[in-house]
C-alpha cells in the first residue's frame, strides 16, 4: 500500500490557531500547539487506539460529552479546549479512579522517578482521595518471565502490554484475565511469557507493573546517564540508549528511530548488555606460550602479532560482523599495504563477482526499511527475519496487519512469518539455485523452463508479485550463497530499480556485513566496491582462506573478532586451518573454541558500549557508535591495535583518531563522500538516498554478473553444488538444512538474564519422519554422517518438508557446521 | 596661568585639627579605658571558657550533626529501603545508594527493596538536612555529633553500617529552657 498523502488542516486548542495533519489524534496534533495532554493507554505504535484510560479527556466544541484525544482525529476548524474547569474535573476523577486500587509504593517501586502515573498524578490529580476502602492485593512481585517481574497491584490495565503482545510481537500470550475490578495481566495457565520481544512491554508500561528482573533496583533515574549508541549483536543495528551507573552498563533502552527500529528491540540486544561485565570476557592480552594462552602484557602482545611482518604475501584475515567500518577498512589496508595480502574476506555467503557485488549494492536497488510497511508485496527469500535480524520479522508483520501488505515467504525452513503469509513457497534446502532460476525464468513468462508447478510453487509466487502491485520488496539473506547470481535477473523483471518504495534489502550475516563489504573487506574489490588495481591479485574468499591455510600455503590468520570455527561451514576444516598456521592473531572479547585452542595473540576486543566508530545498515544507512562507557581493563580500542601493527611492519596507516579512520574511509569510499561523523548524528545518514551518491557509485566491472566466484588465477575451485541441485533423500537418509537461532551468540552465553535461552542443537524434524524414525518430540537423537556424530533434541514441526532435517549453527556445543555433506542419519540416541 | 596651573582637577584634602596635648592624652587612655570598663564589668560574672575537647558545648535539640539510620525497634530490620531519594535531595551530591532485593533467607529491610550500599561522605556534606526531610519512612535522621574531624578525607565517607551503629553520644544535649 502507498504512502498515505498528509493534508494539513487548521483548528483551534485553547483559544490558539494551530495547524495539523488531518486525521491525527487530536493529542498528538495538541502537540503542535503547545498543548500537553496526559495519556497513558495511547501508543501510535502499538495500532489503533483503545481509549482504555480514560486519562486524556477534552471538551470538543459541538459535542455535549468530553471526548478521549487519544482516539478523536482532528478535523479542520475544530475548536478544543483543555483547561476548563469540566475537562479539569474528569482528569482529577480519572487519576483518583487509577489510584483506587493502586499500592502507591513508589519508594521501593522501580519505576520510581521515571513514571508516568507519578507524573500525571502530580500534574493533573487532586492530591487526595476519598476511597477509604481497601485495595486490591495480589501476591508481589512474581516473576512472569525469568525477564520480567509484574507487580499486579501496580497496574492500571491500560493494555499496551497485552497489544503488544497480540498486534506488534503477534506471539499472543498476554492476555487480561477475568473482568470488571477484578481484571489483571496474565499469560494463558501462568505460562513464563517467553517471547523474543517480551523486554518491550517493560519499556511500554506507563505505571512500575513490569520490570525487567536484571535492573530490578540498580539505579534510579538521577543516578543514571544515558548514551546513544547502536546495538551490534545482529544486522537490524536497533538505536538503543544505554543505561549507565558507575561506568557500568545496565540496562538497554531503545532510542526510537523510526526508520531503522520502530522503537523496539529484541531480548537479546535488550538484555544481552550483560556480557559486557561477564568475568569471562577477555580484557587483557593473551599470548600462547607453551601451548597455554596466559595473560601477557600489551608489549609482548604487540610484539608476538609484528611478527606477520615475516608472513607477507602468506597471511589471511577474516573480519567478523561485530567490526566497525573503520576496524574493517584499516584490516584490510594493513593486509594489502603493509602484508601485501589480498586474502581478506567478511562474507559468509560463499563467492560472489565483482560485478554481481555491485549489481547488488545498486542504490537505485536499495529498499529502505519503511519500504516494508509500505509496499503492495513482500518476499522473504531464503532468510528467517526473527533469527537472521529480528526487528524485520516486526517490521513485516506491521505492514501486513496494518498495511495489507501482501506476504510472501519462500524459504527452505518453515518460517515464523508463514502464518502471516498469503502464498508459502517451501525448496530443499541447497535448492535456492533452482528455486531462483526457476523463479526468474516464470518472471520471464518462461513456463518451460520455469519447471513444474506443482514440485517448485515458482509460478505462483511469479504471479503473486507481477499483480499485486508495483512496489514489491524481497528480503533476501546472505546466506542463499551463490543463488545470488539470479537476483538482478529478477529484480529486472519485478523493475525494482525503476520505483522509490521498491527494492531489494539484503539481510548480512554479520550484524555490519554490508559497511565491511563496503569498507573493502572483501577479496576481490576494495572500499566503495572498487575493481582492484591492475597489478593488486584477487585474493581467496573465506573457504579458499581455509582450505589454503590448512594446506600450509597461509602461514597467518589474523581473525578481527570473529571465530571461524563457530562461525562458518566446515568446522574440521577451520580447525585444521588455524593448527597448521604458525601465527593467529585474535581479536576476541569471548574465548570461543577456535580462539582458546589456537590462537597465538588474543587482543582484548571492546565490546559495542565502548567502541567509537561507525556501522552501516542493511538498507544503507551510515550510524555512528558512541562509546558509553570507558575500556575496562586494558582493553584497547581497535582500531589503535590495527594502527599500532601497521606501524610495526613498517608501514605507518596515519590514524591517530578513530575519527581519522573515518576520515580515511570517506576518503576511499566515493559514494560516502563529504559524509561527516556530525552529519551522521544520531539518526544516521542513508547514502542510497543522496543524490551525491547515487552518482558516485561505481559502474559495474566488466566481471560477468554470471560469474560464479571472484575471478583467481590459477586456483580451481569446486562447481557450487547448488548448481546441480540438491541431492535426493536415499535409503533412510535426510537433506541437512541449517538455521542459526536468534540465541546462538556468545554474549547470550555471558548474560546470566539470558541462560535460560541459550541455544542447543535443536533438530527439527517433520512429523512424517519422526513417526517413521520413533522420535517423539524432546527426545535426545544423534545425528551421523561420515562417521562425525553430533547429539540434539528433537523437534518436530510440522511446516518442515518431509525428508529434510534442519540442524542448529553458531551456537557452542554439537554445532551443524561439522556436518559438510547434503545428507544425514538421524536416530534415536 | 603657570604652566603647573593643576585646574579644577585639585582635590583638597581637609584634616581635623591637630589635637593638642590634653586631647592626645585623652584620646590615647580616656577612650581605652573606657573599652576596658566592659571588659572589667565582666570579670564578676566568672569564666565563660569551655575547655573543649573536655567539655562540650550543649546543641540544641533541632541541631542538625551526623546522621543516623535507624532500624524498627520490633524487628530489628532496616527502615531504609534504598529508595534514594535522600540522594535525590542532596543538594551536596555526597549520598550513594545501591540497592538490592530482598529474599525471604535475605531480609534485611521491610519491602521489597533495600540499601546494599549507603554511603554519606560527610566531607562534602552540608548539613543542610535535605535528606531527613526526603526520607519517606524516617529511616535517616540528622544526630547531634559533629565531632568529625579525621585524619584521612577516605574516613569521612560514613557507611551503611557506620550510619546504623549507635553512636556513642559525645554531645551533650541543651535542655529545654537552656
Ligand atoms: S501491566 Fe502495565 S502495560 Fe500492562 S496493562 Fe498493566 S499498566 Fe498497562
Ligand atoms: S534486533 Fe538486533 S540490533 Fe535490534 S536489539 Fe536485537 S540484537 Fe540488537
Ligand atoms: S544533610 Fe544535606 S548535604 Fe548532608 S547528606 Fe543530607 S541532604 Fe546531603
Ligand atoms: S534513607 Fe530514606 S530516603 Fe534514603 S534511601 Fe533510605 S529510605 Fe530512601
Ligand atoms: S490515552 Fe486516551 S483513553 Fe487512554
Amino acid at each position: 500500500m502507498p504512502r498515505p498523502e498528509h493534508h494539513i488542516i487548521q483548528f483551534t486548542i485553547d483559544g490558539r490557531e494551530v495547524r495539523a495533519i488531518e486525521g491525527s489524534m487530536l493529542v498528538d496534533a495538541a502537540k503542535h500547539g503547545d498543548v500537553e495532554i496526559p495519556y497513558f493507554c495511547y501508543e501510535p505504535k502499538l495500532g489503533n487506539p483503545v481509549g482504555a484510560c480514560r486519562m486524556c479527556l477534552v471538551e470538543i466544541e459541538g459535542i455535549p460529552k468530553l471526548q478521549t484525544s487519544c482516539s478523536t482525529p482532528v478535523k479542520d476548524g475544530m475548536v478544543v479546549n483543555t483547561q476548563t474547569e469540566r475537562v479539569r474535573h474528569a482528569q482529577n476523577g480519572v487519576v483518583e479512579f487509577l489510584l483506587v486500587n493502586h499500592p502507591l509504593d513508589c519508594p521501593v517501586c522501580d519505576k520510581g522517578g521515571e513514571c508516568p502515573l507519578q507524573d500525571i498524578s502530580f500534574g493533573w490529580g487532586l492530591g487526595r482521595s476519598r476511597v477509604i476502602e481497601p485495595k486490591r492485593h495480589f501476591v508481589k512481585p512474581l516473576a512472569l518471565s525469568p525477564l520480567v517481574a509484574i507487580d499486579r497491584e501496580r497496574c492500571i490495565l491500560c493494555y499496551r502490554c497485552v497489544r503488544f503482545s497480540q498486534e506488534v510481537s503477534e506471539d499472543y500470550q498476554l492476555v487480561f484475565a477475568d473482568r470488571g475490578a477484578d481484571t489483571f495481566v496474565a499469560t494463558h495457565d501462568g505460562h513464563p511469557y517467553v517471547a523474543p520481544f517480551s523486554g518491550n512491554i517493560v519499556e511500554l508500561c506507563p505505571v512500575g507493573a513490569l520490570t525487567s528482573q536484571p535492573y530490578r533496583f540498580r539505579a534510579r533515574p538521577w543516578e543514571i546517564e544515558g548514551a546513544g549508541s547502536i546495538c551490534t549483536l545482529c544486522p537490524s543495528q536497533c538505536n538503543v540508549e544505554l543505561t549507565v551507573r558507575d561506568e557500568k552498563v545496565l540496562r538497554v533502552l531503545s532510542r526510537e528511530h523510526d526508520e531503522v527500529d520502530d522503537g523496539w528491540l529484541c531480548d537479546k540486544g535488550r538484555f544481552a548488555y550483560q556480557s559486557i561485565h561477564a568475568d569471562e570476557r577477555v580484557t587483557a592480552p593473551l599470548v600462547r606460550e607453551g601451548g597455554e594462552l596466559r595473560e601477557a602484557g600489551w608489549e609482548r602482545a604487540l610484539e608476538v602479532a609484528a611478527g606477520l611482518a615475516e608472513h607477507k604475501g602468506r597471511a589471511g584475515a577474516l573480519a567478523g560482523g561485530q567490526a566497525t567500518n573503520e576496524e574493517g577498512f584499516l584490516l584490510a589496508r594493513l593486509m594489502r599495504e603493509a602484508l601485501a595480502c589480498a586474502d581478506i574476506d567478511s562474507r559468509a555467503g560463499g563467492p560472489m563477482a565483482l560485478g554481481l557485488t555491485q549489481a547488488l549494492a545498486d542504490p537505485k536497488l536499495q529498499a529502505a526499511v519503511p519500504d516494508l510497511e509500505f509496499a503492495h508485496t513482500v518476499l522473504v527469500l531464503g532468510c528467517e527475519p526473527l533469527d537472521d535480524a529480528p526487528i524485520l520479522d516486526l517490521w513485516i508483520r506491521k505492514g501486513v496487519r496494518r498495511r495489507g501488505v501482501k506476504l510472501a515467504v519462500a524459504t527452505a525452513r518453515p518460517s515464523a512469518l508463514d502464518a502471516s503469509a498469503k502464498l508459502v513457497v517451501r525448496y530443499p534446502p541447497g535448492g535456492e539455485h533452482a528455486f531462483l532460476v526457476a523463479l526468474a525464468a516464470a518472471l520471464a513468462g518462461d513456463d518451460q523452463a520455469a519447471g513444474d508447478e506443482s514440485n517448485n510453487g515458482a509460478r505462483a509466487l511469479a504471479s503473486l508479485l507481477t499483480t499485486g502491485g508495483e512496489d514489491v520488496v524481497i528480503v533476501w539473506g546472505e546466506r542463499i550463497g551463490p543463488a545470488a547470481a539470479q537476483m538482478p535477473a529478477i529484480a529486472e523483471h519485478l523493475r525494482l530499480a525503476e520505483r522509490e518504495g521498491a527494492g531489494l534489502l539484503e539481510v548480512p550475516a554479520g550484524a555490519n556485513g554490508r559497511g565491511l563489504r563496503e569498507a573493502g573487506v572483501l577479496p576481490g574489490a576494495g572500499p566503495g566496491y572498487a575493481e582492484l588495481g591492475h597489478d593488486a591479485p584477487i585474493g581467496r574468499d573465506a573457504a579458499q582462506i581455509a582450505a589454503a591455510a590448512a594446506a600450509g600455503e597461509l602461514t597467518a590468520l589474523y581473525l578481527l573478532e570473529t571465530d571461524p570455527v563457530r562461525d562458518r561451514a566446515d568446522r574440521h576444516l577451520w580447525n585444521s586451518a588455524l593448527a597448521r598456521a604458525s601465527l593467529v592473531v585474535a581479536h576476541a572479547s569471548v574465548l570461543t573454541d577456535g580462539i582458546r585452542e589456537h590462537a597465538s595473540v588474543v587482543f582484548p576486543a571492546e565490546s559495542y558500549a565502548e567502541k567509537e566508530g561507525t556501522v552501516v545498515h542493511p538498507d544503507g544507512r551510515v550510524q555512528r557508535l558512541r562509546a558509553a562507557i570507558g575500556h575496562p581493563d586494558q582493553v584497547r580500542a581497535g582500531w589503535s591495535v590495527l594502527a599500532e601493527l601497521g606501524r610495526r611492519a613498517g608501514h605507518e596507516l596515519e590514524v591517530p583518531t578513530s575519527a581519522a579512520a573515518f576520515a580515511q574511509l570517506v576518503e576511499a569510499v566515493p559514494f560516502y563522500a563529504g559524509l561527516t561523523l556530525d552529519q551522521l548524528g544520531g539518526r544516521g545518514v542513508r547514502w542510497p538516498a543522496r543524490e551525491l551518491s547515487s552518482r558516485s557509485f561505481p559502474a559495474p566491472s566488466a566481471t560477468p554478473a554470471a560469474e560464479p566466484g571472484w575471478v583467481q588465477a590459477g586456483a580451481p575451485r569446486p562447481e557450487p553444488s547448488e548448481a546441480a541441485g540438491p541431492k535426493r533423500p536415499e535409503n533412510g537418509m535426510l537433506r541437512l538444512g541449517t538455521y542459526r537461532s536468534i540465541w546462538a551468540a556468545p554474549e547470550v552465553e555471558l548474560s546470566p538474564a539470558l541462560h535460560f535461552t541459550i541455544a542447543h542443537q535443536q533438530v527439527e524434524l517433520s512429523p512424517a519422519d519422526a513417526r517413521r524414525l520413533g522420535i517423539a518430540s524432546g527426545v535426545a537423537v544423534e545425528i551421523a554422517q561420515n562417521g562425525r556424530s553430533l547429539q540434539g533434541i528433537a523437534a518436530i514441526r510440522t511446516g518442515v518438508p518431509d525428508g529434510t532435517a534442519f540442524l542448529a549453527e553458531g551456537i557452542a556445543a554439537d554445532s551443524a557446521n561439522v556436518l559438510t555433506e547434503q545428507l544425514v542419519e538421524v536416530r534415536k540416541a | 596661568m603657570s604652566p603647573y596651573d593643576p585646574g579644577e582637577d585639585v582635590i583638597a584634602v581637609q584634616r581635623a585639627p591637630t589635637s593638642g596635648a590634653v586631647r592626645g592624652t585623652y584620646r590615647a587612655f580616656g577612650e581605652t579605658l573606657r573599652g576596658l570598663k566592659t571588659t572589667f564589668a565582666r570579670i564578676v560574672e566568672g569564666t565563660t571558657t569551655i575547655q573543649y575537647p573536655e567539655e562540650k558545648t550543649p546543641v540544641y535539640p533541632r541541631f542538625r550533626g551526623r546522621h543516623k539510620l535507624h532500624r524498627f525497634e520490633d524487628t530489628g530490620l532496616e527502615k531504609c529501603v534504598g529508595c534514594s531519594l535522600c540522594a535525590a535531595a542532596c543538594p551536596a551530591d555526597c549520598i550513594r545508594v545501591v540497592a538490592a532485593e530482598n529474599t525471604p533467607e535475605h531480609r534485611i529491610s521491610a519491602g521489597e527493596r533495600y540499601a546494599a550500599v549507603y554511603e554519606i561522605n560527610l566531607s562534602r556534606c552540608i548539613f543542610c538536612g535535605y535528606c531527613e526531610v526526603a526520607c519517606p519512612f524516617d529511616a535517616i535522621t540528622m544526630g547531634h555529633d559533629y565531632e568529625m574531624s579525621d585524619y584521612s578525607r577516605s574516613d569521612l565517607i560514613f557507611t551503611k553500617e557506620m550510619l546504623l551503629a549507635e553512636p556513642i553520644e559525645r554531645t551533650p544535649l541543651r535542655n529545654e529552657g537552656e
